[in-house]
């Protein structure tokens, strides 16, 4: 996945000049390429975030294309004023590459950890946020983000958990889910995004249900997220992020309005992690593996079946 | 391509932003809207009112234009003075000065990059001059002769952003971009000193690499001549001007009060600021037929 986002950068930048790459002294080898192929068209800003984001919107007002990198964790949860007010404001094509979301820096810390980065940006007015889950949707999401006109906020987590797509998936569209099984209509879909898709697709495969990717998380296509509430008898959303002002709380906000349904969200609790350990050890602290995902979903699958899917007793 | 703008672009001979007729304006607005900051933009009218008259690039007027020269309010807080500005360029008129702060009015208490002429939004301090560093990095990359103005707050000299934009700036020998630091010594809640010292700071802009003046702020003669040697002195560096200044300048019992960073305007306090920069209560000069 990170090889694709290398990739899909250097040929933006190729093909257009314009494309400036800042870095806040971080990508350690993933640059190497690139800084092979277009060397002008490279500025390490320093450990300097503040200054690189608003320097970023400086960039952009003449012209040029930057793409911002640095860990979720600093851009854009420590910047999150810089791009409200510096590239939000104005609406300009400035993207946001956020490495290393969610639990994946699970050895070093709360400072490196980000469970809060959708939720802090999702508010941001003209903002797109983008979560890949794969190398087809890092692909198809750099594509995206190449040709959008207003600022984009492209969510990356560092582990590359397989691929969710049988090959290359098509230009993404504002909003759109991606189907990545059919499952019986009898019984709760799933609505995951990012590193999440993986986990979701075998619970789908396990206990027969539909699954669907959100590779934009904003905007979120109503339409889509109330077919996807009328194809199954409640939603599970899966995302390595905050149940709260992420993906989970989108769907929620959305079905609630439109197409009320039983909404399961599955994320990261309200709480930092207690422990050092692995990725895998910390998504088992948070009840996000494979396992603990199974049986909540089995258990709310039972809840949705014994009644009115829309006025489910309460447990 | 962009092209050379040429020195009638910059000099306005015919434009005379006389300081005092600004400080009407800066007063008309903050009497209208009964807006506060009026000290605020006080310090800062002959660091305007210079660049607009005899360094600010604008071809064909157009306060859009992409050769144009680049001058960002990092201050957010004084932009009742460049309002002032931007109504004798003619992007703003009588209108907006008299609907200050009326309902669905165009101009806000601080800078807002909607409004033709203001270049970012700024209030929230830390924001302006890095954005004017991006710019200047756009402008060095482009290989333009543009030139990046950032007007600070002394006040605004905590922010760490500044600092992390300082080191941006002289790193990449940024030689199109001018720091100018309104150093009136007061900030929101009392003495820059007493708050958060900050020390010699032609000293500090040296050391951090930039190519540093101090100049009287309200002398547009040597705020001018100070522009004009920074830009013909050292190659490769970007330009630090420490502008001694007045908080409240032009009215002796707004001078160095901070009460009139927040004060509002009586009807006597009004009247009393017109006459002291020489107006009567209908806002005309002595001797003055025009607006």
């Amino acid at each position: 996945m990170r090889t694709a986002f290398s990739r899909a950068l250097i040929d933006l930048a190729r093909a257009d000049p314009s494309v400036l790459l800042l870095t806040g002294d971080h990508g350690y080898a993933l640059f190497d390429e690139y800084r092979r192929c277009v060397p002008g068209q490279y500025v390490n800003a320093g450990v300097a975030e503040q200054n690189m984001v608003s320097m970023a919107a400086g960039l952009a007002r003449v012209g040029f294309r930057p793409f911002v990198y640095a860990l979720a964790a600093f851009v854009p949860v420590r910047t999150v004023e810089q791009i409200k007010l510096d590239i939000t404001h104005d609406s300009l094509p400035v993207v946001l590459v956020g490495d290393g979301a969610g639990l994946v820096y699970s050895h070093l810390g709360p400072s490196h950890q980000s469970a809060e980065d959708v939720a802090c940006t999702r508010a941001l007015p003209g903002l797109t946020i983008l979560s890949p889950a794969d190398r087809f949707e890092m692909s198809a999401c750099m594509a995206h983000a190449g040709t959008t006109r207003g600022p984009v906020y492209l969510r990356m987590g560092k582990a590359d958990r397989g691929d969710v797509h049988p090959g290359a998936i098509g230009p993404l569209h504002a909003g759109h889910l991606l189907r990545v099984r059919e499952g019986r209509a009898d019984r709760p879909g799933l609505v995951a995004t990012g590193s999440m898709v993986t986990t979701a697709l075998g619970v789908a495969g396990v206990l027969d249900l539909s699954a669907w990717s959100a590779p934009v998380l904003k905007p979120l296509s109503v339409a889509d997220v109330c077919a996807a509430a009328s194809a199954s008898t409640g939603l599970v959303t899966l995302e390595e992020h905050s149940v709260l002002g992420g993906l989970g709380a989108a769907v929620a906000e959305m079905t609630a309005e439109h197409q009320p349904t039983r909404v399961l969200r599955i994320g990261v609790p309200d709480r930092f992690s207690r422990r050092c350990g692995s990725h895998e050890y910390l998504l088992r602290e948070h009840g996000l593996d494979a396992d603990t995902v199974c049986s909540r979903v089995a258990a709310f699958m039972a809840l949705t079946k014994r009644a009115d899917p829309i006025r489910p007793p309460l447990p | 391509m962009i092209t050379r703008a040429t020195s009638q672009d910059r000099a306005r001979p015919d434009r005379r932003f006389e300081p005092a007729r600004m400080r009407r304006t800066v007063l008309e607005m903050a009497w209208a809207g009964s807006a506060v900051h009026v000290a605020s933009a006080f310090s800062i009218v002959e660091l305007l009112t210079t660049l607009y008259r005899s360094h600010l690039r604008y071809p064909d007027n157009d306060s859009r234009s992409p050769e144009r020269d680049f001058l960002v309010l990092s201050k957010g807080h004084g932009v009742m003075a460049q309002y002032a500005c931007l109504l004798e360029m003619g992007w703003l008129d009588e209108s907006h000065i008299r609907a200050y702060f009326s309902e669905g009015s165009l101009l806000f208490g601080l800078s807002d990059s909607r409004v033709p002429g203001l270049e970012v939004s700024s209030g929230s301090l830390g924001h302006g001059f890095p954005v004017g560093v991006g710019i200047a990095m756009g402008v060095q990359r482009k290989g333009t002769d543009q030139r990046v103005y950032a007007i600070l707050g002394d006040g605004e000299l905590d922010e760490g952003a500044i600092w992390e934009g300082v080191m941006v700036a002289a790193h990449h020998r940024m030689d199109k971009l001018m720091l100018i630091v309104d150093q009136n010594g007061f900030q929101a809640m009392g003495r820059t000193e007493e708050v958060l010292a900050l020390g010699d700071l032609e000293g500090r802009f040296a050391s951090f690499g930039f190519e540093t003046l101090a100049v009287d702020g309200h002398d547009e003669t040597a705020i001018d001549r100070a522009i004009g040697q920074l830009w013909a002195t050292g190659a490769g560096k970007p330009k630090a001007l420490v502008a001694r200044t007045i908080k409240g300048k032009g009215v002796p019992f707004m001078e160095s009060d901070n009460r009139w960073h927040y004060q509002r305007l009586t009807a006597e306090t009004y009247a009393a600021a017109l006459a002291a920069l020489g107006f009567d209560a209908a806002g005309i000069a002595a001797g003055d037929a025009t607006r």
